[in-house]
């Protein structure tokens, strides 16, 4: 019987650890806009040190309660079930996103979205992805751009340049892989749609964004072409072992794969592991496979949320409405070394400042990372099947049917 | 009791007929889950995964538990024989799954050991072709398991009155016929015990498979308990999820049921026998 009680004894966790930590014991704020904000995150960043500024700046400190995991979502979904929504909480960008704003759990933010983007801190592209029936849910903490980082010694040592071109990248690989250094990261998991992203968006951008809306199809020639491609690379030796769970900025200190494509939040990684950015580390943005009028840009954003019925609904909003102004998204950067999406705001180092300039003069077309911009029911079975195919080299095909079986089922539900 | 179990046993049972996401309402879908989940190819995997969990949790950690018990007993000093296979139990399963990774991953402690001895077997991708994933779990586990089930034949040992081992041994029995015709009959109480909890055990496995493998790849190494995990916190599909899980409980109570009720009627019968 003792499984049977086990979704019973995660629910009663999961509500009590709602009561005892992100909400409870919280007095019904009614509105105030000043004291201390509950605020639920699935995150590693240092939110304690970020509760300082706020408290100087705005008079709201936050008590931050981490969680991980899938069990994350659960935990939040439960919570609209009782009394004691979170203040503040870490979400997703994804149908998961539609799924609360269609069930009017979380508070709307049309009026915060319409000011930010009428002052310029955010760009109307990345209103888009908090759209849900032409209302705003939820606000970014971050925007993120898909670069790749690079060993710098590595490249020093072979007299490697920045790529430019696909071809470039791909005779830089070529190189690499000749001087026994591992060109590229690739993991298993929740990361293995990162290259099919990167090969996919980087052929055709118009067959990716009808992939993750359902007008295309997974067993599309035009796709079947793209995972031959990613086959054609892991042949040649290109990447890494995909089951190794060492963290991309590991391998990269220790000189095992000398690049790796991740969002700009990898700065703070990158330190993690000892690597200054500049000295060790740097970054360009990933030549498109066939080059096209615009480069694509895979762009990432980390959105927190409040809950429509939570006692604290009104500090949540003001709390929201700081973090997306130049007052709150400077000293947040500032922290995490990373780029700002608020364009009033400074990039905290020369190499973001770098990407920064580089992105306003050139011709960039941005899409929503594969893990968001794919349904969840989909990207589950997508990960899955890509973390196979990763392991099991061959015919793309049978991944590809299987992915598509799941989109069929969604997109029929729909 | 009726809060904590018996209220959220029939939530789970009502939710396992419904179309429900966590939020809203739950919609009644009448037997549409229990349909998709047996038509599921990944289903099946998974009720065969269990199986050999089950099978390999009961000839593993109990048929090594009854070995490490029955060699220990007797001997002077035999607690810290059995010290050392006790001592993973005081690990979580989580705990022993994250050491097992170090050592069965990619490139894993395993695989250089080969290398470096120079042994067959490097060429070997623990974790990633199936069966052999769940295979290597299990003794994962049953490295995990050993220790407790040699213990608890331990005490069943300690309990067998000395008289008919006495009179066995007078008689001439020794060894493996002293074992099997006065030992093995005598410890059927704690052979009860420790088959049925690994019969439960081995179909509720979860944490192993999750912190090694999370049921991949491609829920090659899932097992139900995962796919309930999976159906229920990774694709809030809590209508399918609560269906697995009333089928995992279902079998799990049953298989209870059926081996009980043999086990008692063999002891009933051996009684009756003796008079």
């Amino acid at each position: 019987m003792k499984t049977l009680k086990l979704p019973a004894g995660l629910a009663t966790v999961v509500v009590t650890a709602l009561l005892a930590t992100a909400c409870g014991g919280e007095a019904n704020d009614a509105g105030a806009t000043t004291g201390e904000l509950a605020f639920a995150h699935n995150k590693p960043w240092d939110f304690d040190a970020f509760s300082k500024v706020s408290k100087q700046d705005i008079d709201i400190s936050l008590k931050s309660t981490q969680y991980s995991g899938d069990p994350y979502r659960a935990f939040i979904r439960q919570s609209f079930r009782t009394k004691e929504s979170p203040g503040l909480f870490t979400w997703e960008v994804s149908t998961a996103l539609d799924e609360l704003a269609e069930q009017g759990v979380i508070a709307e933010t049309t009026d915060l979205w319409t000011e930010a983007v009428e002052k310029g801190y955010v760009s109307d592209a990345v209103r888009q992805l908090y759209t849900v029936d032409g209302k705003q849910y939820c606000t970014p903490i971050s925007v993120d751009n898909w670069v790749m980082f690079y060993n710098k010694a590595i490249f020093t040592k072979y007299g490697l340049s920045v790529p430019t071109t696909w071809d470039e990248l791909m005779q830089v690989a070529a190189t690499l892989k000749q001087r026994g250094v591992t060109p590229f990261w690739n993991q298993t998991k929740n990361f293995s749609f990162v290259w099919f992203q990167t090969l996919l968006a980087g052929t055709d951008l118009r067959l990716y964004n009808d992939l993750s809306t359902g007008k295309a199809k997974y067993t599309d020639p035009r796709v079947v072409a793209v995972m031959n491609n990613w086959l054609e690379l892991q042949k040649k030796g290109y990447f890494n072992d995909p089951g190794q769970t060492d963290f991309a900025r590991d391998l990269m200190r220790e000189g095992k794969i000398a690049m790796a494509p991740e969002g700009t939040w990898f700065t703070a990684d990158a330190a993690l592991a000892g690597m200054t950015m500049g000295k060790d580390v740097d970054m360009f943005v990933i030549p498109a496979v066939t080059p096209g009028a615009a480069t694509p840009i895979a762009i990432e954003t980390a959105p927190v949320c409040v809950g429509e019925s939570s006692k604290q609904k009104s500090l949540g909003l003001k709390f929201s409405q700081w973090w997306m102004s130049p007052q709150g998204q400077q000293p947040w950067v500032k922290q995490q070394g990373n780029l700002p999406f608020n364009s009033d705001a400074e990039a905290p180092t020369p190499q973001m400042k770098a990407l920064k300039s580089k992105l306003a003069a050139g011709k960039y077309e941005y899409y929503n990372r594969y893990f968001e911009a794919t349904p969840v029911p989909i990207r589950t079975v997508a990960l899955e099947q890509f973390s196979a195919f990763l392991t099991n080299r061959g015919d793309p095909m049978p991944y590809l049917t299987a992915i598509q079986a799941a989109a069929d089922e969604y997109w029929a539900g729909r | 009791m009726l809060l904590v179990f018996y209220l959220p046993v029939l939530y789970t049972f009502y939710l396992s007929f419904t179309e429900y996401n966590g939020l809203g309402t739950p919609e009644f879908v009448g037997v549409d889950n229990f349909a998709a989940m047996f038509g599921d190819s990944a289903f099946l995997g998974a009720v065969r995964n269990t199986m050999i969990w089950v099978v390999g949790t009961l000839v593993l950690p109990v048929g090594l538990g009854l070995l490490v018990a029955v060699l220990a007993y007797g001997f002077r000093g035999s607690g810290w024989l059995r010290l050392p296979f006790l001592v993973p139990y005081a690990l979580s399963g989580v705990a022993v799954g994250v050491i097992w990774s170090f050592m069965l991953g990619s490139g894993g402690a395993l695989t250089q050991a080969l290398q470096f001895l120079n042994l067959p077997g490097t060429e070997l991708r623990w974790l990633q072709d199936s069966p052999l994933n769940t295979v290597v779990m299990v003794i994962a586990a049953a490295w995990q398991g050993v220790g407790v089930n040699a213990l608890l034949f331990t005490v069943g040992l300690q309990s067998i009155p000395k008289e008919p081992l006495e009179a066995a041994r007078i008689d001439g029995a020794t060894g493996w016929r002293l074992f099997s015709t006065i030992t093995w009959p005598l410890l059927r109480p704690s052979t009860t015990v420790v088959v049925g909890l690994s019969i439960v055990n081995g179909l509720k496995t979860f944490d192993v498979v999750q912190a090694m493998t999370q049921g991949g790849p491609a829920r090659s190494s899932e097992t139900l308990a995962l796919t309930m995990y999976r159906d229920t916190f990774v694709n809030s599909d809590y209508g399918l999820g609560s269906a697995v899980a009333i089928f995992l409980s279902v079998v799990t109570v049953g298989a209870s049921i059926i081996y009980l009720r043999r086990q008692l009627s063999l002891s009933s019968a051996s009684l009756g026998g003796g008079k």
